[in-house]
This record gives C-alpha cells, sequence and structure tokens, in this order.
C-alpha cells in the first residue's frame, strides 16, 4: 500500500507543476490546461485522503470536480475563442488592450 | 447525510430554487424562439420579484432560529435571507436596466438573462452553504456565469479580454480552494461546517489544516477582492458590459463576503484559530488595511470613470473586511456588515446605472471630460450620480454616511481595532477627493457638446429605484437596521 504521505507529496508536486504552467506560459491553451493539471491534483489529495479515512465523501467530492473542471473547461474554451475571434491571437501577452 | 428531502426544506429554500427553476425557464423559452430576440427582461423580473415575495414568507417560516437542511448541507436562516433580498433587488436592478443597454449596444439577449439568474442562484446557494461542498457548487455556479456575462459582449475586444482575465485567475483561484477543501478534508475527515468546527478546533495547530484554511479563505478573498488579489478587478470591471459590472460590484461583493462571514463564524471560530500565530485575526487587519489604502490610492489616479469605480470597489471591500474582522472577535454583530453591504450595493448600483445611462453606442463616456456640463442638459441625474457619489464617499444624509458610521462604532468597541478604524476614517476623507470629480465635472466644468444619453423608462425606473434606496437608508435607516439585526446565523 503507498502511504498517503506520498499520495499527497505528489498530488502537491502536481498542483505546484500546474500553477507554475499558468504563470510561465503564455499560450492560453496551455494555461487552461496546467488549470486541469492543478484541478486534478486537488482529486488525488481527495482520493488518497478518502482511502485513508475509509469513508466515500471524498471520492465523491472527487466526481464533482471532475464535472466542475469539465463545465469550467467548457466556459474557458469559449472565452478563448471569443478572444482569438477579435484579435487572432492565442498568446496572453498580445492581449492587452486594457491595463493601460 | 441519509434520508429523503422533506417538503419542509424545499418550502424553506424556495427563493433559491425559484431563481434556479426561472434560468432554465428562461433558456428554454429562447431556445424555442429559435433565434428571434424576445426581450426576456420582464420575464427574468418576474422570476425574481417571486423569489423575493418566497424571502419574505420564508423569513417568518425559519423563524429566528433558522432551518438546517439537507442534513447540515445547507440552512436557511435570516442572515441568508437577507442577503438573498440583497441580492435579488441587485439582480432586479441590474434587469431593470439590462434590456435597454443590450438593445443600444445591440448584442443579442438570448442566454443573458438565464445567465444573470443563474449567476444569482450560485450566490443565493453560497450564502446558504454550510459545507464545504455547497460553498464550492455555489462559488462555481456563480463564477462561470460570471465569466459568461462579462465577455457577453461580442464584438468588443476588450470584454472578450476582461473576461480572459478575470476566467484564468479565477480558475487559478477555483484550484486553490478546491486543493484547501481537500486538504481539511484530509485533516479533519469534514466538510460541513457543523463538523469542520470541532475537528478543527481539536486540531488547531496542524500546518496542512492552515495552508487548506489559507487556500479556501483566499479563494472567497479573490472574489470579494482584498487586496493582493485584487489584480483582475479594474480590468475584468472596465471590459464588462456595465450592467455587469453593478452586479458583479453589489451583489458577487455582497455573496463572497455573506459566505466568509458564515465560514469565519461558524468553522473556524476555535479560539487557536482566531487569534495568536496560527490565527486569521492579525493576517486580515493588514489585509484590511492595504486593501482600503491602495484601493483608495489607485482610485485617485484613473481616468476613466468605471475605473475609479472599479477600485473605489476594492477600497469598500477593505472597509467590509474591518466589519467582518469585528464580527469575528463578538460573533453575533453582523448587522453593520449586512447593513454596508445594502447600503454600498444600492449606491454602486447607481453610480454604474448612471455610467450605463450616459454611454451610447458609438462612444462608451466613460472620461471625466465626457461628463462634463452634464447638469445643465440633465439636472436630475446630475443629482442622482451626486448623492450615489455622495453615499459611496459616506457623507450625510445617505445611507454610505450611515452604513460607515454604523460599522465603525461597531468596531470602536474592540480596543484592538482602533487603529485600523482612524486609518478607515482617514481613507474615507481621502476617498471624497475622486468621488467629488464627477460631480465637479458635471456642475462646475463647460461641456463640448450636449449628451445624448440612453433615456429609456427602464434605466430611469432603475435609476430611480437605486435613489430612493440610498436615501431612504440614510434617512430612514430604522426598518432595514431592523432586519438587519434580526438577521442572524442558525445555531
Amino acid at each position: 500500500m503507498v502511504p498517503t504521505s506520498q499520495v499527497l507529496g505528489l498530488a502537491a508536486l502536481l498542483f505546484c507543476i500546474g500553477l507554475a504552467g499558468v504563470i510561465v506560459r503564455r499560450n492560453l491553451l496551455i494555461v487552461m490546461m496546467s488549470v486541469e493539471l492543478m484541478l486534478n491534483a486537488a482529486n488525488l489529495a481527495l482520493v488518497g485522503f478518502a482511502r485513508v479515512r475509509g469513508d466515500l465523501e471524498g471520492q465523491g467530492l472527487a466526481f464533482l470536480i471532475v464535472a466542475l473542471a469539465a463545465a469550467e473547461a467548457a466556459v474557458g474554451l469559449a472565452i478563448v475563442v471569443s478572444v482569438f475571434r477579435s484579435r487572432r491571437t492565442v498568446y496572453a501577452d498580445e492581449v492587452t488592450l486594457l491595463r493601460r | 447525510m441519509t434520508g429523503g428531502v422533506g417538503m419542509g426544506e424545499l418550502q424553506a429554500l424556495a427563493p433559491l430554487l425559484v431563481v434556479t427553476g426561472w434560468a432554465a425557464l428562461l433558456l428554454l423559452v429562447s431556445a424555442l424562439a429559435g433565434g428571434r430576440s424576445l426581450r426576456l427582461g420582464p420575464l427574468a423580473l418576474c422570476g425574481l420579484l417571486l423569489a423575493l415575495a418566497a424571502v419574505v414568507w420564508d423569513w417568518r417560516l425559519v423563524g429566528a432560529g433558522g432551518q438546517v437542511l439537507f442534513g447540515g448541507l445547507a440552512v436557511s436562516d435570516r442572515f441568508a435571507l437577507f442577503l438573498d433580498a440583497l441580492l435579488l433587488l441587485a439582480g432586479s436592478l441590474t434587469v431593470l436596466i439590462s434590456g435597454a443597454y443590450l438593445d443600444e449596444h445591440g448584442f443579442a439577449d438570448d442566454a443573458y438573462f438565464s445567465l444573470l439568474l443563474l449567476a444569482i442562484s450560485g450566490m443565493m446557494l453560497l450564502v446558504h452553504a454550510t459545507s464545504l461542498v455547497m460553498l464550492l457548487i455555489g462559488l462555481e455556479t456563480m463564477s462561470l456565469a460570471i465569466y459568461a456575462l462579462v465577455a457577453f459582449w461580442v464584438g468588443k475586444a476588450t470584454s472578450a479580454e476582461a473576461a480572459l482575465k478575470y476566467f484564468v485567475m479565477g480558475a487559478v483561484a477555483s484550484a486553490f480552494l478546491v486543493f484547501g477543501v481537500a486538504l481539511i478534508y484530509g485533516v479533519t475527515g469534514a466538510t460541513g461546517y457543523r463538523a469542520l468546527a470541532e475537528a478543527a478546533a481539536q486540531a488547531a495547530g496542524q500546518p496542512l489544516l492552515l495552508l487548506g484554511m489559507v487556500f479556501v479563505l483566499g479563494a472567497l478573498a479573490f472574489k470579494v477582492a482584498i487586496v493582493p488579489l485584487h489584480m483582475w478587478v479594474p480590468d475584468a470591471y472596465e471590459g464588462a458590459p456595465t450592467p455587469v459590472t453593478g452586479l458583479m460590484a453589489s451583489a458577487v461583493k455582497a455573496a463572497g463576503f455573506g459566505a466568509l462571514l458564515r465560514l469565519l463564524a461558524t468553522s473556524f471560530a476555535a479560539d487557536g484559530l482566531v487569534y495568536g500565530s496560527t490565527g486569521w485575526l492579525n493576517p486580515c487587519w493588514t489585509l484590511a488595511a492595504l486593501t482600503m489604502s491602495l484601493g483608495n490610492l489607485a482610485a485617485l489616479r484613473q481616468p476613466s470613470i468605471k475605473r475609479m469605480l472599479a477600485y473605489s470597489s476594492v477600497a469598500h471591500a477593505g472597509y467590509v473586511l474591518l466589519g467582518v474582522i469585528a464580527a469575528g472577535l463578538h460573533p453575533g454583530q453582523l448587522a453593520p456588515v449586512l447593513f454596508y453591504l445594502l447600503s454600498y450595493a444600492a449606491a454602486t448600483l447607481g453610480a454604474l446605472g448612471v455610467v450605463a445611462w450616459i454611454g451610447r453606442r458609438e462612444a462608451e463616456r466613460l472620461t471625466f471630460e465626457d461628463w462634463a456640463g452634464l447638469a445643465r442638459h440633465h439636472p436630475v441625474v446630475a443629482l442622482a450620480m451626486t448623492v450615489f457619489m455622495l453615499s459611496l464617499a459616506g457623507v450625510p444624509p445617505t445611507g454610505g454616511f450611515f452604513a460607515k458610521f454604523y460599522l465603525f462604532r461597531a468596531a470602536l468597541r474592540d480596543p484592538q481595532l482602533v487603529t485600523l478604524v482612524v486609518i478607515a476614517v482617514l481613507n474615507s476623507v481621502v476617498s471624497v477627493y475622486y468621488y467629488l470629480r464627477p460631480v465637479v465635472a458635471m456642475y462646475f466644468q463647460d461641456g463640448v457638446a450636449q449628451p445624448q444619453p440612453l433615456a429609456r423608462p427602464g434605466v430611469y425606473a432603475m435609476l430611480g429605484l437605486a435613489l430612493a434606496l440610498v436615501l431612504l437608508l440614510g434617512l430612514l435607516p430604522g426598518v432595514p437596521l431592523d432586519w438587519a439585526l434580526h438577521a442572524q446565523l442558525a445555531r
């Protein structure tokens, strides 16, 4: 059996990789993938904790978050398409009409 | 968490169910219409007013003690119902002005009102939630609908850009919230607030619990724009359609603070979690001081009125946070915060209503020069705008003055907060300068051209209602204050 500390460690690592991706990468599609990575890191932690505790609440919550991530991706991609239509770019540093 | 859902539980949650059902109904109607423009505003307004009636009905039904629902997942108490009424009021004012605004700026209303109602239902769930799971669902329902509303202005590049910035930062905040919930669940095994309160009191010093708390509170702080997490506010507020900006400044803020208040007052209320090295009190003190000061300083330098109001909303979040801290120190003192949120919502909705009124399709007219000489051509609206500005600045006899006075007086009862109140008062004095800038432009400068504003009945109805509310809260605060005093959390 894999100890919880390792599951949590992996989850934390994935979360940090995702966060770094959001901060460093300029391509909006990669940024969205990084956000998904962060959400799934949280899912991993939830499932790991649920196994240690022996209850299903954490697993149920993980399912909920999968649905939530899908909804978020749908809205996010729609916004990226809308940006692409008006600006012809998917690079975050080229979208700078605001903030004068 | 076993057993079926009782009729009584559904009745106690009637306002939320009405709004959610109505959002689905609106979506269905616009789908059946097959692309024709329907002007669904009046129908949306009916739904909101129906929900408001349900709030009044439930106020008696749930009584002073509140009613726990669904085995502790949610609750219907007078605190939540007061905020429900605030949210529905803000939603109604937004709907009133949206119809004319959508027509003028030429974007279709097929999903707009449905999204608006969905956002409000998410906010209502947020204030009713007594479980981290419900908090998560409410926050996401609200956020996803608001992202879409911000991006709704098809063909305007800044709208999509604003939505993009808000979405990316908001999605990261959501990820932090989810991870925080996972950590709290891992340490305590609880997601319900009541179970969490007991488990968290025992695990007070644990680093993982603290990290989880910081993540969850941070995500809520992002939504209400507490200072290091306010970077999205000016861009999102400026790029969004103006009625949506009003909704974000009034309702999103109120719902976020409602959730924050409930979480701090019920789950993280153990001594070890409030005071000392592991407590939230000292960081919140610093954040409140930073939020009001930086918000005000940034607002001083804004060339655009919409952007100025965005930074002013940051500053007001700082004042409200002061009230939240006071409520944390003295449990049960929620009325000053609730009254403040109501008065701020009325004034900021009114001010952004005037911004929406003056803008036309070819020109949004956001700079101070665009407002020059407005008082000569439109004295009544200029006077209304002056009242809204005075209320935001906290000058009598407006609601803003009374709300600030009441909030600061409640905070002054605690010696730890005296310095913070002094900072807040100094900030209010500074804010008078930028709130008077549009007033000076309207009354004392000469305009080049006569402005042709958006003269439509819905717009004037909205401005009139907001004005009446601001003056009512200032001149006759007794009744709403009495409601706020009765708006207690369920035990």
